[in-house]
């Protein structure tokens, strides 16, 4: 054995500190989430609904069955698993944090997207990814090894552009996280077409805080290097009013279009706590009859 | 304080009324944005046009770069403080300076205000010629030199010095006269003395000038004068320019090797013009005196030389008598013999010789009966005459009152033909005795001697004494002279001591003793050659090119000038003082030059340039500019980091090498055996992964003393034959690893069945072992726990097999008992060494894989012994602890 792979060994133990960031983080909404959900945790009564005709003789729990006289089909609430499908915006304006923010808006969005699929995995649903357009479709995962093949398959940073609907299965829940900073009529555009298709979905708009609150001061040129687009800014306190004006006209526009196509909008600031954000995605995707 | 700031370029100034357009343009000039990016830059696109007030400079950056300019535009028009006023007239200047012996007090502030005046004349870009008055060392009169640019006038200002002797006005004169530009202005740094005659002529060639300025000394220089000789002292004389106050000259009386012997103080009286000081020393010491030295700022005029003129001390012997001059025999031919190399011996009759001045007298066995011969010689002693007597039969018979101690009637004979006794030795001279020092050579006897009366004084009268404590030498003061007497003869009848060198010593140092006579004849003739002479401020130097040999008899009547300067002629038995004060006038304050302006030598201030210091400030100012502007802009963070980018490279080779767990190799320089020594450690950490739990990274090659070798359990250190013994560092630093638990395995690669193959790295070992604190060594058998540290083994091959290997004998518990050194000869690396196919390069000799596989698990113990100390060591004790657990 070459002394090299000792040193691959050790650096694949230590490499998903997403998976265990995002597994801490989900596992202190579950906790939470839990609590409320199901009162008289580990009472099995209730999953079970006696035998009645017309029930296929296939759904008979039989051991349940067998404890007692009647028989029982196991019928839980979470039946049929769902499909969750999660995208994070992966585009070089997501790879950007201020100095006074604590991680990149994309590491952010990884972090609440792959903590999203830790909760939901344990919750037994089926979690996916949506791929950039082009791509071939990941296919979706479940259970508690999911985790890790999802984070494989993450596509890699760079892509930009909104995901479409494409290859995505009916009735299938839809999470998407971005900075949501594209003109509306783009963002209209993708969630109608994810309406149209039959999908309902959740919006969670990560910002960073310099994007929220323009804490420059005196004379700023503003660049972003794929656009190339500048603003020179003589005095940015000026016009701080004004930005959070059209910021909130954006949010308000975001708003708009996902109440119209029944879904559910929410901001997050990155030097917020991840943890509020998991729980609003986390309850926005529970059924209504669970709330 | 500002009246004296000029401008040297003052059209600079001008600038400054570009100041407010800067200002103005500084003003409207938004400071340059910093650049920030910003993801959300759609939102912002278009919002500027909410507020279109420009961003300001801040008013105190402005001040500052306002400042900050002013400050240059100052600079750059050369200000110059303490510039002194301007000189008057136009075209060439000339710049007259007194370079002669009054100069050198104040030699310095003579150079600053000469040196203002090129300055000035610079700025005005007038040529200035120089005039020095005093004549130049090679002998050349005053003359002027052709005008020249100030720059290169600087060049011969430089190298003007004070001169030991006096200006000579009258070439001066003739110089000044025939400068061509008689228009030109004048400027005269004078000393202040008219120094003799000529100054008239001097006074009238300026009238000729345009204008003229004298910067003078308030108070010219003093004139120590050859002092005169007198019975108890030396009065040394002091002459200056009279003075309406009454002050004081102090004189310095200096010995040969420049200690002051003694300080008087002459006081001088209201507008007087000399003043006196009688400089009060023992004979011992005032003969000792080489000069005199006026305290002060130095100078040719403050120093007088001193030489044997005034401590000349003739002898005289009483000639007259055949058989005192028989050569050999008589007493005489001895003392002339002993005297004559180093003084003056003079001889004639006690009336003739005591008619002169004489400092010795010497009577060789002597009696001087009553009348007026004795009293002569006896008022002779009194006035400081030094009496020395020898005895003999005569005196022996017949003594008389001038003897230092009272003799007895006989004198004493030992170690004749009728005796028992032994001649006579001396013995050492005691401290106090003037022969202190002197060798008393073996070989001297005394056969006969004259005694003296034992009494309580003797012992302090006696000079010198044979070893039996019988005087020898005996001496008495009498008024202000003294008695000497030798208790034996001149010559060797009674001793052995005149036929000796130390006979010689003892009379110079008796001579010595007396009080010199101030004066005297030279024979005429004799031609003394300068050897010391005195530069311009009265330091010994070497004789100048022109100096010339200077006549005995005229040394007293010659005047100090280039060809005879001031200074010590003669050899070294007879040197001969000429001195600038015998014949130089005395200092006459020099009148007032008519329509001169006068300017006060001290007053001189040196002009300071002020254009560096501003422009320094500007920069000083931009740069924190700079700085606040990179502040302003967001870039001060980036500027740091760059900063501190540059340190922590430094230390990486250490953190490597403590990431990891890892086995050095001491580099040896050879690099066929380096590279052995990194496939061999590569090859035993790879057979040490794959067999152990243990987890080592590559090899490493450690230079120790250089290198931390505190991350290595193990290193390994091949020995080179040609290994030179380590440097202390290295030394130092691997006996600190061994201490603290580290393990060296020595390879000699030479043992065994590998005999031969390393020739001399048994010397090598011993090199390179010599400084290291290697314990006490034991071969390595196998009940040592390295034998059963992971493999049990009986023998420890490598690529040889066969060699003892040594580990330490004793247990060292305060290391875990571990040995810190190994030692062996069967070149482990090579055995353990895989090339890049995986293969073994080395073949083991005798062979086999047997052996190859022992090497291994040779090393494999080696590493876990190193990494785990003595665990194992209880196996060893297996067997011992199995037979207590069965009973």
């Amino acid at each position: 054995m070459k002394v090299t792979s000792h040193r691959a060994e050790a650096l694949g133990a230590a490499l998903p500190p997403l998976l265990v960031a995002a597994d801490r983080v989900a596992a202190t909404v579950w906790q939470g989430v839990h609590g409320r959900r199901r009162v008289g945790q580990g009472d099995s009564f209730w999953q079970f609904r006696p035998f009645v005709a017309g029930d296929e003789a296939t759904r008979i729990d039989w051991r349940q069955s067998a404890r007692s006289d009647r028989h029982f089909v196991r019928e839980t609430e979470w039946e049929a698993a769902q499909t969750v499908a999660l995208w994070r915006d992966a585009g070089p304006a997501m790879a950007w944090r201020s100095r006074e923010a604590p991680m990149e808006k994309l590491e952010r969005a990884e972090l609440l997207l792959m903590a999203l699929a830790a909760l939901l995995l344990r919750g037994g649903e089926r979690v996916r990814l949506i791929a950039p357009p082009g791509t071939l479709a990941a296919r979706p995962v479940a259970g508690r090894g999911g985790l890790e093949r999802l984070l494989e398959s993450l596509p890699e940073t760079g892509a930009s552009g909104l995901p479409d609907y494409a290859g995505l299965p009916r009735h299938a829940r839809v999470v998407l996280i971005s900075d949501m900073l594209a003109p509306l009529e783009q963002i209209q555009a993708m969630v109608r077409g994810f309406s149209g298709a039959g999908l309902r979905g959740h919006v969670l708009q990560v910002l960073d805080p310099a994007e929220a609150a323009l804490p420059y001061e005196g004379r700023v040129r503003f660049v972003f290097d794929r656009t190339g687009a500048q603003a020179l800014i003589p005095r940015v306190e000026g016009i701080r009013g004004a930005y959070a004006a059209r910021l909130r006209e954006q949010q308000e526009g975001l708003r708009d279009i996902c109440t119209a196509a029944g879904w559910g909008f929410g901001v997050h600031h990155t030097d917020h706590a991840p943890e509020a954000a998991l729980l609003g995605l986390f309850m926005a995707l529970a059924p209504e009859g669970a709330r | 304080m500002l009246a004296g700031l000029t401008f040297a370029s003052p059209w600079v100034l001008a600038a400054l009324a570009g100041l407010p357009v800067l200002w103005f343009l500084l003003r409207i000039t938004p400071p340059a944005p910093r650049t920030e990016t910003f993801p959300a830059i759609r939102l912002l696109l278009g919002l500027n046009a909410s507020e279109s007030t420009p961003a300001r400079t801040p008013w105190w950056l402005l001040l500052l770069r306002m400042t900050a300019a002013a400050l240059v535009i100052l600079g750059l028009a050369r200000p110059v403080l303490d510039a002194g006023a301007q000189l008057a007239g136009s075209g060439p200047l000339l710049l007259v300076i007194d370079d002669g012996w009054a100069s050198a007090s104040g030699w310095a502030k003579r150079m600053t205000a000469a040196s203002s005046v090129l300055d000035r004349a610079e700025r005005a870009g007038r040529p200035v010629a120089l005039l020095a008055t005093a004549p130049d060392e090679a002998a050349a009169a005053p003359a002027t030199t052709v005008p020249m640019p100030a720059a290169e006038l600087r060049i011969r200002l430089a190298a003007l010095k004070p001169k030991p002797w006096a200006p000579d006005r009258a070439a001066a004169a003739v110089a000044l006269n025939a400068f061509s530009s008689r228009g030109a202005g004048v400027v005269y740094i004078a000393d202040g003395l008219t120094d003799g005659t000529g100054w008239n002529d001097f006074a009238k060639a300026f009238a000729g000038f345009a204008a003229v300025r004298v910067v003078a000394d308030e108070q010219p220089a003093r004139l120590l004068l050859p002092p005169t000789s007198e019975a108890e002292a030396l009065v040394a004389h002091v002459a200056a320019v009279p003075q309406p106050l009454a002050n004081v000259a102090t004189v310095l009386a200096q010995g040969g090797d420049g200690r002051t012997l003694a300080r008087v103080e002459a006081k001088f009286a209201e507008g007087a013009s000399q003043a006196d000081a009688a400089i009060t020393l023992p004979p011992e010491l005032r003969n000792r005196l080489t000069r005199l030295v006026l305290d002060g700022p130095a100078g040719a005029g403050n120093v007088v030389l001193l030489d044997e003129r005034w401590r000349r001390r003739p002898v005289g012997l009483i000639g007259g008598d055949p058989a005192a001059d028989t050569p050999l025999s008589g007493s005489l031919f001895y003392l002339r013999r002993a005297l004559e190399p180093f003084v003056e011996v003079r001889e004639g009759s006690i009336e003739g010789l005591l008619g002169r001045e004489l400092s010795v007298l010497v009577l060789a066995d002597r009696s001087i009966a009553e009348g007026p011969e004795r009293d002569a010689i006896a008022r002779w002693v009194d006035k400081g005459g030094l009496l020395l007597r020898f005895a003999g039969t005569q005196t022996a018979e017949h003594p008389d009152g001038l003897l230092p101690v009272k003799l007895l009637a006989t004198d004493r004979q030992l170690g004749g033909a009728m005796s028992w006794n032994q001649p006579g030795q001396l013995a050492a001279f005691a401290a106090t005795s003037p022969f202190a020092g002197l060798s008393v050579p073996p070989e001297v006897h005394v056969q006969r001697q004259v005694l003296a009366e034992p009494g309580p004084a003797l012992a302090a009268a006696t000079w010198a004494g044979l070893v039996d404590g019988t005087p020898l030498v005996t001496q008495a003061v009498r008024g202000a002279g003294r008695i000497v007497l030798f208790h034996i003869t001149a010559n060797a009848d009674w001793s052995d001591l005149p036929l000796s060198g130390l006979f010689v010593d003892m009379l110079r140092r008796t001579v010595d003793l007396s009080v010199g006579v101030a004066g005297g004849e030279e024979e005429a003739g004799r031609r003394l050659a300068p050897v010391e002479m005195l530069d311009g401020f009265g330091q010994p130097s070497r004789p100048p090119s022109a100096a010339q040999a200077v006549e005995a008899g005229q040394i007293g009547t010659l005047a100090a000038g280039p060809r005879h300067p001031a200074g010590f002629y003669g050899p070294e038995a007879g040197r001969r003082a000429l001195n600038l004060a015998t014949k130089l006038p005395l200092p006459e304050a020099a009148p007032a030059i008519p329509g001169a302006e006068i300017e006060p030598l001290a007053g001189a201030a040196p002009e300071r340039v002020l254009a560096p210091w501003l422009l320094a400030l500007a920069l000083a100012l931009l740069a924190g500019d700079l700085i606040i502007s990179l502040g302003l802009r967001g870039l001060w963070r980036g500027a740091i980091a760059l900063l501190l980018l540059c340190g922590p490279v430094q230390a990486q080779t250490a953190q490597q090498a403590a990431l990891a767990t890892r086995l050095g190799y001491v580099l040896t320089g050879d690099a066929q055996i380096d590279a052995i020594s990194k496939a061999g450690l590569g090859g035993l950490s790879d057979f040490v992964n794959l067999r152990t739990a243990a987890a080592l990274a590559e090899p490493a090659a450690v230079r120790p003393g250089q290198d931390d070798l505190s991350f290595f359990p193990l290193l390994y250190w091949p020995v080179a034959p040609d290994a030179g013994a380590p440097d202390s560092a290295m030394t130092v630093a691997l006996n600190d690893y061994m201490v603290h638990g580290g393990i060296i395995l020595i390879d000699t690669r030479n043992g065994g069945s590998g005999e031969g193959y390393a020739q001399g790295a048994e010397a090598a070992l011993e090199r390179i072992a010599h400084g290291l604190s290697v314990p006490a060594l034991a071969p390595l058998t196998a009940g040592h726990v390295l034998a059963r540290a992971f493999y049990l083994l009986q023998e420890f091959p490598g690529r040889f097999a066969g060699d003892t290997v040594w580990v330490q004998r004793d247990q060292d518990r305060s290391n875990d008992s571990v040995s810190p050194v190994i030692i062996g000869g069967h070149d482990w690396a090579a055995a353990w060494a895989i090339d890049a196919q995986g293969r073994n390069p080395y073949a083991t000799v005798p062979g086999g894989a047997r052996q190859r596989t022992l090497a291994y698990r040779f090393g494999v113990n080696l590493v876990m012994y190193a990494l785990t100390g003595n665990y194992k060591g209880d196996q060893v004790h297996v067997p011992a602890i199995l037979e207590r657990l069965g009973q």
